[in-house]
């Protein structure tokens, strides 16, 4: 990536700006706007099952076509998140603790316009972080062995305090559950099976997405069911529809934070965009002069773990191409795509085919632009399907959010798991146990099982070197100023009340 | 409602015991893995159960809601269940004309014509969306009899 950038950025905007190029970016956003709206399917699901589309093409519109489908699933995630708390894939978790709550007071449009925003300035900056720290940052993150992995899972693990609602103990529980769910299957070091109970299909062990849609979508509907029976339940107002100045203003910050940290965590390998938003979600309430407010309709809930998600995706794609390493599941889609039609990826992919990585880079500035071009003017007929009748609404939910199930691996055990982490979400809300950290748990348990157990086999045993890193001192210190700071700020804020 | 956090921290405690019981039937094999397969799993089972025990004696309480369960959410849970197994055997189009159906009518929709041409329109149309538009497949049970 050397060399004349600015040239190299135009070179890749002429192969973007062609016309079937465009039309290409242009079919795969709105496709993956209508992936990412759809609860279930996500976008590394999307892209796998869109491949075929890309058979025949130049190598660089098939690449600029599935980038259009990544990048449209992935700002397509939100929305079903704040309108109904269907999150569509792992990733939106977090958007719905804030932006769920501000659809239910009447705030559903400006929830999903800062989302649209952010997403948009948290892409277009990512795609320049990109180009500029792309190499160098691949290679840093090349120095992230299974012993950074695993200090880097703690420190994600660390954020269920900011999850966590009124008693950390609970927050804990939920947690260690998705930590014990992450750990049913198969056991890739021994390929001893762990809690199948005999059941083939769990040696695959739980996708998050039948989890997030059980937990979040069945338990949510099942509540909404009760409470009207109970003549309790009120359909959401529409108290505005569009983002005002202010709102915007108040976000700003959040929206740049979430994308520098979603870029950087981005480029690690693993479970990156689900982390991002985790942690940007977790840096903005403990920054935040209002904690209390998260949790309870803060735009900044929204806008920070949407842009970090956004750029989280820019970050991923560095080292696909400038190492030729998929990182995360969607690039290994991408990779497997890159390789269907003739090019294979490696640290020479910009000297070799410069017109799929330049091509690949000027369609994600135009995919931005089309995105918002195209979600934008959505917000408020989206906002609309809020106004269904609830009789409607609820069973039309469940039926689309069993497909996004069922099309993971067209397992119907799928469906009947979703239903029992239905009702147990359902239980969970009515002792008030937090169901984010179900989630949390669940993605990061195996990498974190993984890396510890990968560090200890390197060493003989010794959790030495755990100590001796750099990186990992920095993420324990991390995670233990995550853990105790907010018990320090208690103690504080309880003492200057006294002293007043 | 303290009984009601105490049942579920109860809950909990024999989750965590069942669990950390599973984990000591895992072998232990450590060719290689100081750790093994069996350490991580007794460790989350032993940590679920004290804290759930901790939940036990001293409830956290917070913003618990009524625990009586509606007949509407128990109607809907097992409506669920029979949707999750008509999918495969009666087809994706045939599963949820029903399940709209009945789930809209179980939901409070009355009338009876509405509830049958909807859930017609939607189920028809969620079909095409998936396998037409997104090319993803969803099984057409037994409609598929009719294509010939």
């Amino acid at each position: 990536m050397e060399g004349n950038t600015l040239g190299h950025l135009l070179y890749g905007l002429q192969i973007a700006l062609s016309p079937i190029n465009l039309l290409y970016a242009f079919i795969g956003c709105l496709v993956g706007t209508l992936i990412g709206v759809l609860p279930g399917i996500g976008p590394a699901g999307g892209m796998a099952l869109l491949i075929p589309l890309t058979y025949g093409k130049e190598p660089a519109s098939a690449i600029i076509l599935l980038a259009g489908i990544y990048y449209g699933a992935m700002y397509g995630g939100s929305t079903t998140s704040i309108l109904l708390n269907v999150p569509g894939e792992a990733a939106s978790v977090v958007t719905t603790l804030d932006g769920y709550q501000m659809a239910r007071k009447g705030l559903a449009g400006p929830a999903l316009s800062i989302a649209a925003i952010g997403s948009f300035i948290a892409g277009s900056i990512g795609v320049g972080l990109l180009m500029l720290v792309g190499p160098p940052l691949a290679k840093a993150a090349l120095k992230f062995g299974p012993g950074e992995t695993f200090a880097l899972m703690v420190f994600g693990l660390s954020m269920v305090t900011s999850l966590s609602g009124k008693s950390l103990r609970k927050g804990f529980v939920s947690t260690i559950l998705g930590l014990m769910l992450a750990t049913v299957g198969t056991d890739l070091p021994t390929g001893l099976i762990r809690f199948t109970f005999g059941i083939p299909k769990l040696m695959e062990g739980f996708d998050v997405v039948v989890v997030a849609i059980g937990l979040f979508a069945v338990s949510e509907i099942l509540t909404c069911a009760e409470e009207m029976s109970a003549g309790s339940y009120t359909t959401a107002p529409l108290t505005r529809i569009w983002l005002s100045l202010k709102d915007f203003l108040q976000s700003l910050g959040a929206i740049l934070r979430g994308t520098f940290l979603g870029f950087f965590i981005g480029v690690l390998p693993g479970a990156a965009h689900v982390t991002a938003s985790f942690l940007s979600y977790t840096v903005e309430k403990r920054f935040s002069r209002h904690p209390e407010r998260f949790g309870h309709g803060e735009i900044r809930g929204v806008a920070a773990p949407e842009s970090a998600n956004n750029s989280a995706a820019c970050g991923a794609l560095i080292p696909l191409l400038t190492l030729g390493l998929p990182a995360s599941a969607v690039t290994a889609v991408l990779y497997g795509a890159l390789l269907m039609v003739g090019v294979r990826p490696s640290p020479f992919l910009f000297q070799k085919h410069p017109d799929v990585a330049w091509g690949l880079i000027g369609s994600m500035y135009i995919g931005n632009v089309m995105l918002l071009i195209l979600n934008l003017p959505l917000v408020g007929l989206w906002v609309r399907i809020l106004r269904t009748p609830a009789r409607w609404l609820f069973p039309m939910v469940l039926a689309v959010s069993f497909v996004g199930v069922y099309s993971v691996n067209n397992a119907p055990l799928d469906l009947l798991l979703a239903t029992i982490l239905g009702v147990l979400g359902y239980f969970m809300r009515k002792l008030d146990y937090p169901l984010a950290p179900v989630i949390l748990g669940l993605v990061l348990g195996d990498l974190l099982e993984q890396a510890l157990r990968q560090t200890l086999m390197i060493s003989g045993g010794s959790l030495l070197p755990l100590l001796q890193s750099p990186i990992c001192l920095v993420l324990f210190g991390l995670a233990g100023v995550v853990m105790i700071a907010p018990k320090l700020m208690y103690r504080k804020a309880v003492r200057l009340e006294i002293e007043t | 409602m303290i009984r009601a956090e105490r049942a579920g921290a109860a809950l909990g405690v024999v989750l965590g015991a069942g669990y950390l019981w599973g984990a000591l039937a895992i072998p232990e094999i450590s060719i290689g893995d100081p750790l093994g397969p069996r350490a991580f799993p007794l460790l989350l089972g032993g940590l679920m159960a004290l804290l759930a025990a901790s939940l036990l004696v001293w409830p956290a309480g917070g913003q618990l809601v009524g625990m009586g369960i509606s007949l509407q959410t128990v109607g809907l849970v097992l409506l669920l269940g029979l949707y999750g197994y008509g999918i495969p055997r009666l087809g994706y189009p045939l599963a949820t004309f029903l399940f709209l159906g009945i789930g809209s009518r179980l939901l409070g929709e009355r009338s009876l014509w509405v509830g049958p041409v909807v859930s017609a329109c939607l189920s028809a149309a969620i079909f095409l969306l998936f396998t037409r538009v997104l090319d993803i497949p969803l099984p057409l049970g037994v409609l598929a009899g009719l294509q010939g």
